[in-house]
């Protein structure tokens, strides 16, 4: 299974991975359009992100959430109605919404913050589920 | 299969704030399809929903109209708020019609996708008049603007199979079937007069249809009478905002809190997302409130037997989601998968169940005296492919039950059928004679209203003891709960728009249990608001468990924790956030009076809803027979001694049987004068032209009728 | 003697919160316990005594069906 780690001990809270994120995806440089966000408790910064657990697959009310082959979990588009109940239901706070778009959106693993990282504090993983 | 009698294009209208503005009536008889203009005044006084249906219900009969005569109408609609996906419950579909059972109008609600995807194909509601020359099926496809109308040669009877086949047909393929909903009754709604209407709704992850149903008062029994064998509606697109509601914000705010509400804290509290409704199976039992043999009693040791545990432990599929619409996490739309039938026409085969609710476990198994978990699935099965109301049914049998035991009737009366009190071969055998036609499956159709006068001028029995033993009240029978110690509940049920069920009102632990409204002015009042209140749920295309069935861990803090103050302020809210008004919690009381009064004074113009017509039977209030008595004697004695100052000791069985009734029938009449007061009706049951003209409610017709009963 | 839901009910040594649900069978989960007006938590139940002439609210919480 892929899924995105961070290194708490490294990661000095620059914020460039939410960046990444948010202009990869929704072409802009908003931290609420980005799938991970980092949070400063006290100078320790803390990333919020899917941990590919797969809980809101079962869950789903459109059955529009799937593991694709590299087991990494995603959301079917087409499929998805928009009725935000994994947005609800995820404990990691992972799943996000913005009100102008019609599907929530989540880390699929795909890399780009790890690359931008300068700390090198992002990681994807690969581990048998 | 299929010839094709009518083919008409239409331009689907495009919803603003909830509503498309349109409605589709359509004449099955001379094939008339018209569309017709939802007016400001619809809006203003009847919101939509059950609203909607009653206003055209209205304009469709006479007040001589019969259920069977063409003119008769069945009105579907999904009201404002249907159809969104951001909150749980929202995807109900409201039908009204002239009911077999009760010859007013009936309102009955169901899940499934058909309301919110004829919305979304253009429709606000959807009028059926006429009667088809030979059996039809009308198919509504909201993509492509298109209705037809076409022979139903060839197809199932039973809903399992026949909406399974529909699906296929009308979906463009596999993965198009969950844009797919038909509408269908069964092969027994053909021969009794409680058929239903089951609303499916393909499931992909087990890949079948399931269904959900409109089941009281009648509504399959009428489909069929049209001779409309199916209703199919097709829509491809859903997405969160087709209601083009005016603050998506504040709708999307709502919805994500209600879900962490229920990630949180449905298993504290009823364990709705693993059993379901029927999750309160021994709590009744334990309250003395689980009807037991034609509610006779409050409960059975045996209960144990049919408690949730042994349903989820052998039956219940769990852990993936079981909503009847999108975006519902209370998810309680259970099923059991892989289901083998032991008897009757599928015997063998492995089926899905939909179900267990409560009522059918308290319906079809304590009430019958069934403590047989595969027994009370089968039924549950069979009740539903063929089109039978359950609670119907199941309240129905129970009374036939005990006239026999009783020997108010004879086997022989019954055909040779043995059906006492936990023979569920021989309930099973009925349902299946229903199905065929054959046998005493219709008389049993007939309903307790009419079965009474059978019994007693047919088989002798004796009319004053059917009456009081007879669960039904304005032809409908009693859902499943012996609430014959909460003097409120007995109100709730008798003092009733479409006779006794659920739907308005369930104060038996605030009333019984809390002693929380012991005087007539403070069961008035309950007996007000929430029926108004759950009035509400009908107009809007809600479905009312997410309202109460989980509560926010804070709700103990406020002022009346039973109204669930936050999620009545979520409703103001999404309501608000849907249409773009606002409203507030008082006014959304008012929108439901307004309706309510309305259908209140419906049933006089078809010659019902005055006092005399609030009546229950009396085992509704009290105990009939000596055994009753004797099963809650310490009780009754006490109620002797503290409320009428008698003494038990000085008197025999059947005295203070008669004592006891006088004296409940007394309560009864009185808590009737305190609700007609706070509901501003006069003594007799009329809404008072005052009343009305406050609510905006003095419409020419509506004052027209009420003027001849002041 | 204590008031349960305005009815009296006998009173005896060693009576918590949790032995007075069981003895009126009040199995429902979803409860609210209050003694003389004070709310007391689930958690508490079983460890808050009740004091001969207490006054205990017990507010079954559904009004649905």
């Amino acid at each position: 299974m892929k899924a995105l780690h961070h290194k708490q001990e490294i990661c000095d809270g620059c914020r460039e991975c939410e960046k990444a994120c948010s202009k990869a995806y929704f072409k802009r440089e908003d931290r609420d359009y980005s799938a991970i966000r980092i949070t400063n408790n006290f100078n320790t910064f803390h990333a919020v992100m899917c941990t590919q657990c797969g809980e809101c697959i079962n869950m789903c009310t459109a059955n529009a959430i799937y593991r694709d082959k590299n087991d990494v979990v995603r959301i079917d588009k087409e499929l998805c109605v928009g009725c935000l109940g994994c947005v609800g239901f995820c404990t990691e706070l992972a799943m996000h919404y913005m009100d102008d778009l019609m599907v929530p959106f989540k880390c699929i693993a795909c890399g780009i913050c790890v690359k931008k990282c300068p700390e090198h504090a992002l990681v994807i993983l690969s581990s048998q589920a | 299969m299929g010839r094709i009698l009518k083919s008409y294009n239409y331009e689907p209208g495009k919803i603003f704030r909830g509503y498309t503005g349109k409605s589709l009536y359509i004449n099955v008889g001379d094939l008339r399809i018209e569309e017709k203009e939802v007016t400001q005044l619809m809006k203003d006084k009847f919101i939509g929903g059950k609203g909607f249906d009653l206003y055209y219900l209205w304009k469709a009969v006479k007040p001589e109209t019969q259920w069977n005569d063409p003119e008769n109408e069945i009105v579907m609609s999904c009201g404002p708020l249907g159809g969104i996906t951001q909150y749980s419950g929202t995807g109900k579909t409201l039908v009204a019609a002239i009911s077999p059972m009760t010859d007013i109008p009936v309102d009955s609600n169901a899940g499934g996708y058909f309301g919110p995807l004829l919305k979304f194909s253009g429709w606000d509601a959807l009028e059926l008049q006429g009667k088809a020359e030979q059996e039809i099926v009308v198919f509504i496809d909201g993509n492509k603007g298109l209705i037809q109308i076409e022979t139903a040669e060839g197809l199932a009877e039973d809903s399992h199979i026949l909406a399974e086949e529909l699906t296929r047909k009308y979906a463009e393929d596999e993965k198009d079937m969950v844009n797919v909903s038909v509408v269908s009754a069964g092969s027994a709604a053909r021969h009794i007069l409680y058929g239903m209407l089951n609303f499916s709704f393909y499931d992909p992850r087990r890949k079948t249809v399931r269904f959900k149903q409109a089941a009281r008062g009648g509504l399959g029994t009428i489909l069929l009478d049209k001779k409309i064998k199916a209703l199919v509606v097709r829509f491809k697109g859903i997405n969160p905002n087709l209601n083009d509601v005016a603050d998506i914000g504040l709708i999307n705010k709502i919805g994500v809190k209600y879900h962490k509400e229920m990630r949180d804290l449905d298993e504290k509290q009823n364990g709705m997302r693993k059993i379901g409704t029927a999750n309160t199976i021994l709590v009744m039992n334990k309250y003395d409130l689980l009807p037991t043999r034609n509610f006779q009693t409050g409960g059975d040791p045996e209960a144990v037997k049919i408690s949730p545990q042994v349903f989820i432990e052998n039956f219940l599929t769990q852990g993936i989601h079981d909503g009847c619409w999108y975006g519902c996490t209370m998810s309680c739309a259970k099923t059991a998968d892989h289901f083998k039938l032991l008897t009757g026409p599928y015997k063998g085969e492995c089926v899905t169940v939909d179900g267990p609710e409560y009522e059918c476990v308290a319906g079809l198994g304590s009430n019958l005296g069934v403590f047989d978990p595969q027994a009370i699935l089968e039924e549950n099965f069979y009740c539903d492919t063929y089109g039978i109301d359950l609670i119907s049914f199941a309240t129905c049998i129970a009374f036939i039950m005990e006239c026999y035991q009783r020997g108010q009737i004879s086997q022989e009366d019954m055909g040779g059928l043995d059906l006492r009190f936990g023979n569920h071969e021989a309930v099973l055998e009925l349902m299946h004679q229903m199905s065929r036609g054959e046998g005493f499956g219709p008389m049993a159709g007939l309903g307790i209203r009419k079965l009474k006068k059978v019994f007693a001028e047919k088989f002798g029995a004796d009319p004053q003891l059917l009456q009081d033993i007879g669960m039904e009240s304005k032809g409908l029978e009693y859902s499943e709960y012996c609430h014959k110690e909460s003097l409120a509940q007995q109100g709730g049920f008798a003092l009733t728009n479409k006779g006794p069920q659920h739907d308005e009102a369930w104060l038996i632990f605030m009333d019984m249990v809390n002693n929380q409204i012991p005087s007539f002015e403070e069961k008035a009042e309950a007996l007000h608001y929430y029926p108004m209140f759950r009035t509400w749920f009908g107009l809007m295309g809600l479905c009312k468990l997410p309202w109460n069935d989980i509560v926010p861990a804070d709700n103990h803090l406020t002022d009346i924790p039973a109204r669930v103050p936050e999620h009545v302020q979520n409703y103001v809210d999404i309501f608000n956030g849907v249409t773009g008004m606002q409203i507030d919690k008082a006014e959304l009381i008012r929108q439901s009076e307004r309706v309510y009064n309305f259908q209140r004074v419906f049933n006089l113009r078809m010659g019902s809803g005055l006092r005399q017509h609030d009546k229950p039977p009396y085992r509704s209030m009290g105990p009939v027979s000596r055994e009753e008595y004797e099963s809650r004697q310490d009780l009754y004695d006490k109620q002797l001694r503290e409320k009428q100052g008698l003494d038990p000791e000085k008197m025999n069985l059947d005295e203070k049987i008669a004592v006891t009734r006088k004296y409940r029938e007394q309560q009864f009449e009185l808590l009737t004068d305190a609700v007609y007061k706070r509901r501003g009706w006069t003594k007799q049951g009329v809404p008072t032209l005052e009343h009305l003209a406050e609510l905006g409610m003095d419409l020419p017709e509506v004052v027209e009728v009420v003027k001849q009963y002041l | 003697m204590i008031i349960v839901n305005t009815q009296e009910h006998p009173w005896h040594e060693g009576m918590t919160v949790q032995v007075l649900l069981d003895e009126k069978g009040y199995i429902f989960r979803h409860i609210i316990v209050r003694v003389n007006g004070e709310y007391v938590a689930e958690e508490d139940w079983a460890r808050r005594m009740i004091r001969d002439g207490d006054d205990v609210v017990v507010l079954h919480l559904t009004a649905g069906g």
